[in-house]
Order: structure tokens, then sequence, then C-alpha cells
């Protein structure tokens, strides 16, 4: 359902005029606090069932793998993508993760005979690898939008800023000729 | 002062322009009111993400994409994130209109402090021959002062905000008074080696910034921590904003009032002795209108806002402003062409990277029509921003191949804009919308602004000239890009309120003072008579600072009563 305030400040923006104020009011076009906020804490709607969900989680951690650091798992990624699926993408980028899921989870059941909660890493490395290559149906725009998210989501958390990589919060002072051969990381930006 | 008012003077807007005016008028033992549209900002307190890293930001930076398109669609052609977003006005809440076949992107800011708050920081002495090219080319109005006029008060802001850059004795980017530069880094001198010897005459130089790289205690400010996140706000007040380094000072004195959330709509006007004799305004939070007075008023809302003000000062059931007996008002709005960019790879180095973030990088100076007209196609010139630096390798597939792949960077990749001088067309216009109000009550501004032939073809030889620059000074994978060129896009958005010697056909005079109205002063990007190719902040600080310095002695001499 289209939420009321929306449509009262898109027919506002149409007669271009002051408002009657109580139009306005409802509109949340006047006080303060009519500005939008941004959406923080636990999502507001559920994305995901909890089947998906799972492999959600478990495509994140192929995805960026716990190695010598911690992986997605670990980085909270999911609890990333889900909040940003919920809140802070359009509605309509949930459709290529949704789809690829599904898609993914009915292949599981039909190269290996087990679902993906049950699939060893190997099989869900080929399921992915499958999807990247586009070899099924919802498999290519799941897994370019699904490692963005990925990537995102680590790389912008505290284990993938402070841990993966390397984090200045105060650099102080400037060097462009410093050795990568003195950290062999990346500074994040 | 025989003034019985509270205020000796008001100033409107509190940005580059205001926050300048009011330390200069309250140093100088005025009583200021200071009015602005935005929010209360104060230094430091007012920074909530100042220093935070992605993980502390809402959304982790990324402002919401429904918010963007519901109510920061102009904003997001600037430089948003959800650490900044606040700076930035809401363009929902507060609309204007462009005409049929135009297109005008007003980035404005939310909060007092203005764009001083969200600005790229550039600053630029003008030459000698940017004040004289219009009247050289018979195009526009002249400008009624030169390039020495103004010199003695560009050394006194330089030496007040600090300025960072490399003493270059260029007689068309002359130097300012330096801090030292941000160095550059290995790539960048590779670059700056190669491509100063294969075109003489062109330099490649360092950015000159009013980020400090020395520390002003005596202002409570440090030098550049080199963090690269300016525009949450700096608590090091390592860079100029009005927080960080006017309005302490103004505060300072004692004799400065602010009002936040004061929307200026008018100023009210005495047609018999031709003087302004108040500032309306409606309080943001309470809808009321209130009117304030004193004998001096610096109008500093900023370009467009500025216009905007004086075209809505007119006698009631008419259409002409007091302040528009030239029939200019509104006329001459330019902005810097700038979306054309060029990249390259810069070859070797590998073994380097950088540590820090520096806030800017390199410029390349005007080299078109220096002197001469070079018989390019077009007149006048652009100048470059850039920098070499060094990204995180692309992913590859996935897992932990691909992770490790990652903590590789990739080659040096050096990159550079245009900024073009746009001409001062009399058709290229704002007016007032006849029927559409914003909430305040205040007729919309509309916009009618194109950029032209010249702006093009000055575009089309910046990317030619980039590319070939590059290409022969040895880089790789040279590639350039153009996309559409919007006006306002740059936010250099000037003109509308023009300076000159004649009341006829300008609205200023050399002073900022209005030619209808002694004691108004109008000081902001609305005074230009043209823009040459550099960034503009630096000289709306030193002709404010100039303005008052004027206005201060008529004051005194009993001329603006």
């Amino acid at each position: 359902m289209i939420d009321r305030r929306t449509a009262l400040a898109g027919m506002a923006a149409l007669f271009g005029a002051p408002l009657f104020a109580p139009i306005a009011r409802a509109a949340g076009l006047v006080g303060k606090d009519s500005r939008p906020v941004i959406s923080e804490g636990p999502p507001s709607v559920q994305v995901f069932t909890a089947p998906q969900r799972a492999l959600m989680t478990q495509l994140s951690e192929r995805v960026i793998p716990t190695t010598d650091t911690p992986g997605a798992i670990k980085a909270g990624v999911p609890d990333y993508i889900e909040k940003l699926l919920a809140d802070w993408a359009l509605p309509q980028e949930r459709i290529p993760i949704l789809a690829g899921l599904d898609a993914i989870e009915a292949k599981c059941i039909q190269d290996y005979k087990v679902p993906t909660a049950q699939a060893t890493p190997e099989q869900l490395d080929a399921l992915l690898t499958a999807a990247m290559n586009a070899q099924f149906a919802d498999g290519a725009p799941f897994f370019v939008a699904f490692r963005q998210l990925v990537i995102t989501g680590y790389y912008t958390s505290e284990i993938g800023m402070t841990q993966e990589q390397e984090y200045l919060p105060v650099p102080g002072e400037y060097h462009g000729d410093y050795l990568y051969s003195n950290v062999n990381k990346v500074y994040t930006a | 002062m025989a003034s019985t008012s509270k205020y000796d003077a008001i100033v409107i807007g509190s940005g580059i322009s205001g926050g300048f005016a009011a330390k200069q008028l309250t140093e100088k033992g005025l009583r200021v009111l200071m009015l602005d549209r935005g929010f209360m900002v104060e230094h430091q307190s007012g920074y909530p993400y100042d220093g935070k890293p992605a993980f502390e930001l809402p959304a982790r930076g990324d402002v919401p994409k429904a918010i963007v398109e519901s109510d920061y669609f102009i904003a997001k052609y600037g430089y948003l994130s959800t650490s900044n977003l606040q700076f930035y006005n809401d363009d929902r809440l507060n609309p204007y209109v462009t005409d049929e076949g135009s297109k005008f992107r007003w980035i404005r800011p939310a909060a007092v402090g203005g764009k001083s708050l969200i600005w790229g920081r550039w600053c630029f002495r003008w030459s000698a021959a940017d004040f004289e090219a219009n009247k050289r080319e018979g195009i526009g109005g002249d400008w009624p002062i030169r390039y020495d006029d103004v010199a003695p008060w560009y050394s006194y802001v330089e030496k007040y905000i600090g300025v960072s850059g490399s003493r270059e004795n260029l007689p068309y980017l002359p130097d300012s008074e330096f801090q030292p530069p941000m160095p550059m880094n290995v790539a960048e001198k590779w670059v700056k080696g190669r491509l100063e010897s294969a075109f003489p005459g062109r330099k490649l130089i360092n950015a000159r910034l009013s980020n400090m790289t020395e520390d002003k205690p005596e202002q409570n400010r440090s030098k550049c921590q080199f963090r690269d996140q300016c525009s949450n706000g700096c608590s090091f007040g390592a860079y100029f904003s009005t927080q960080a380094v006017t309005l302490p000072a103004a505060r300072a004195t004692g004799r400065l009032t602010i009002r936040s959330d004061a929307v200026v709509s008018n100023l009210e006007y005495d047609p018999k002795c031709k003087r302004v004799t108040g500032v309306r305004f409606v309080d943001a939070k309470t809808g009321q209108a209130e009117v304030v007075k004193a004998p001096l008023v610096f109008l500093c809302a900023s370009a467009m806002a500025s216009v905007q003000i004086l075209m809505n000062s007119r006698a009631p059931g008419t259409d002409k402003s007091y302040f528009d007996t030239s029939g200019t008002l509104g006329r001459y709005v330019m902005d810097h062409i700038f979306r054309t960019h060029i990249t390259g790879e810069v070859p070797g180095m590998t073994e380097y990277i950088e540590y820090g973030r520096r806030p800017g990088a390199i410029y390349i100076p005007r080299f078109r029509n220096v002197g001469t007209d070079d018989g390019v196609g077009f007149k006048r010139g652009y100048g470059y921003q850039g920098g070499a630096s060094r990204s995180p390798s692309k992913p590859v597939g996935f897992g932990a191949a691909m992770k490790e792949g990652m903590r590789r960077y990739d080659p040096w990749k050096f990159s550079i804009g245009a900024f073009g001088e746009c001409l001062p067309y009399e058709d290229n216009r704002v007016s007032l919308h006849p029927t559409r109000v914003d909430r305040f009550g205040i007729p919309q501004l509309r916009f009618d602004v194109t950029f032209r032939d010249n702006e093009l073809r000055m575009m089309a030889d910046a990317r030619t000239q980039g590319e070939m620059m590059l290409r022969q000074a040895g880089l790789v994978n040279v590639t350039s890009g153009e996309s559409e060129h919007v006006p306002g896009e740059a936010i250099h958005e000037m003109g509308g309120a023009r300076m000159g010697n004649d009341p006829r056909t300008s609205v200023l005079n050399k002073w900022n003072q209005a030619h209808d109205a002694a004691n108004l002063f109008v000081t902001d990007g609305s005074q230009m008579n043209s823009i040459s190719c550099v960034n503009p902040s630096l000289t709306f600080m030193a002709l404010t600072c100039r303005a008052v310095d004027h206005a201060v002695k008529q004051l005194h001499a009993g001329a603006l009563a």
C-alpha cells in the first residue's frame, strides 16, 4: 500500500503552490522534522524466508570466506544485506536476489539431491560458479548483484576496514611514495 | 553612531561571504545581526559524523535511493553522503522552477555556514587579465575594478584563513600568500616532469587549497590531518569554514547576534531616500514573519538567493524590483562548465602507494587564449583539477582468491577534470515565477540558463587537449568522458546583480554597493561580471572584506544615513 504521506507529498508537488495547512501537515511538509530520516535498527520488513536467509548467509561466506582474517558472516554481512534490502535499497532491487536464491535452491536439489542447507562448501561454490557463468536462469543477475552486496557490506564493516584492510582514522601526514611492502594491505578510503 | 536601533548592521547569509562580512563588521565595532535560513551548526559539536568510518555512518554512508529521489533530487548532483546530508538543502521542501527546455541544478546548503561546510576548498586568485577580459573582448559588462584593487584584500584573506599551495610566478595565475603545498605523490611528479617538457608553457602544479599545512594556534585551528573527510565537518578546523574561522572571530567581539532558521523574503525600501529600511524574514520553525532594521545591510545569501531576495523587494502590485533600475537584475547568470574528464594509467612505480588521504592534489592552469587569441574557436579558457591515486584491485570471481587479490592495488591512475569559463549572456537569466510560491510565501525562482557554443567548444578542446597531454606524457590506456553539461552542477553559480560604474547597466557599484540603495551591499557570487575559469570563493572573501572596509568608512562619514 502506498504510504499516505508519500502520496500527499506527491500531490503537493503537483500544486506547486502553498498548500492548505491541514494537507501540508498530513503530508509531513511542515515542522522541523519534515526531512526524511534514514532507517536504522532492525529491518522494518522481512525480506527473506528462513531458508532464503540461511542460504544467503552461507553464500556470503563463500564469496568472502574466513581466511587469515574473518569472513563475511563474522563481519555481519548477512545482517547488512537484509537491512539494505529491507530499508535502504529500492524494493525492486530485492527481486534478482530472491529469484537467484530460489533458483540456486532448486538447482542444488536437482544437481545434488539435497537442499542447500545440507550442501557442502564445494557444492555451494559450484552453484555460485554456475551462477557467475550464467548457466541457469536468474543466475548471472543474482551473482552480479549479490557479489556487490557482499563486497560492499564486508569492506564497509569494522572487520573489513580494520582487519582485512588497514584503516587510518587520523593519518596526520601524507606520503606519496610509501612502500606497499610496509603494509602489504590496502588502506581504506 | 547616532543609530537608535539595536543593530548597526544586518548580514543576510552566513556562508563564505556572510561569515566574512560579520567578522569584518564586528571587528570594526559594529553590532551585527546575522540571519540565515539554515539551522544552527556549532563548530565541532555540530559535526555528528566527524571522524566516523563507514561502519559508524547511517546506511554505511550511502544515502538510500528513495530518499535521494524524494528529497535530494537536486542535491544529488553535489557530493552527498549520509554523513553530510544534513548540510544539504531538502529539494522537496524548497522548490524552484526551470523553464521548459532548460535545466539548472540549484544545489544549496541547509545550515548556518552555508556552502562553507561542503565546498571544494580550492583557492585561486584571479589574474589581471581576468578582470580585463570583458572590456578587451567587448563581452558583458566591464569590471569597475582591476586586479590591483583586490590584491591587498586577497593577501589579507589568505593570511587569515591559511591557503596551501606552491609559488609558481605565473602571470595568469598569481600566487597567494601560501603555506607549504600539499605534497605531490610519486606518480604526479612523474606526470608533471613529462607533461611540462612535452608541452612547454603548460604547467602541472600543486593544488591551492584552504586546507592548511601549518597550524594556526591563535585561531584554535590545526593543520590538515589527511583524513579527507572534510564534508563531515572538520573539528580540527583545518579548512576554511564559517564555523572554524569567521564565526569565532565575530563572536569574540561580543557584538554578533545570530538568528538561524530565518528565511529572508525581501528588503523594505524607502524610494524617497533610496535606502533599505528593513529586512523581512519568516521564522522557519514558527512561520512568524518579522522585520528587523539597521542602518547598514550586507546581502550575502548566495548568488541566486540574493537575486531572489532583491527581485522580491518591490512595491505592492508591481513586478519591478526596487533594485532593478538598470533592468539587469537576474541577468548574466553563469556557472563553470565541467563535466569533461580524462584518465590514464601511469606506468610503473607499483611498489609505491599513498599513506594518508589528501583533500586535493594537482592543478593544470589555463593555457588557452592567455594574453593572445589562440584562434582555437572559442574565447577564454579552462583549467584542470585532478590527481593520481591507486584503487584496490577489482574483484575477480569469488572466494579466497578474490579476497586475496583485493589486498593489492591496481596501477596508478591519473585523472583530470576541466573547469571552463562561461561567458556572461544577457538572456541567461533568473526571474520570479508569477504564481508559484514556496512554503514561506516567497515567489519561486525561475531559471532560464543554458551553456552556449563557446562553452561547448571549449569543453571539446579540453577533452582533446587533455587526452593529448596524457598520451604524450607517456600515460597508457588513456580514455576520456563527457556527461551532460548542466548549469549549476559546478556549484559555482554567479552573476545576476553585476557590478559596474554605470547605474543604467549594473546593479552594484565598484564597492558592491547597490546603485539604488547606498546602505545595501551585496558581496556574494551575484556581483560577478565574469567568472574566470578558477574557483571563485577566495575572490568573494576578498571583495567582501574590501566592501566592508568601504561601507564602514561611509557609515562613519554619515554617507549612508
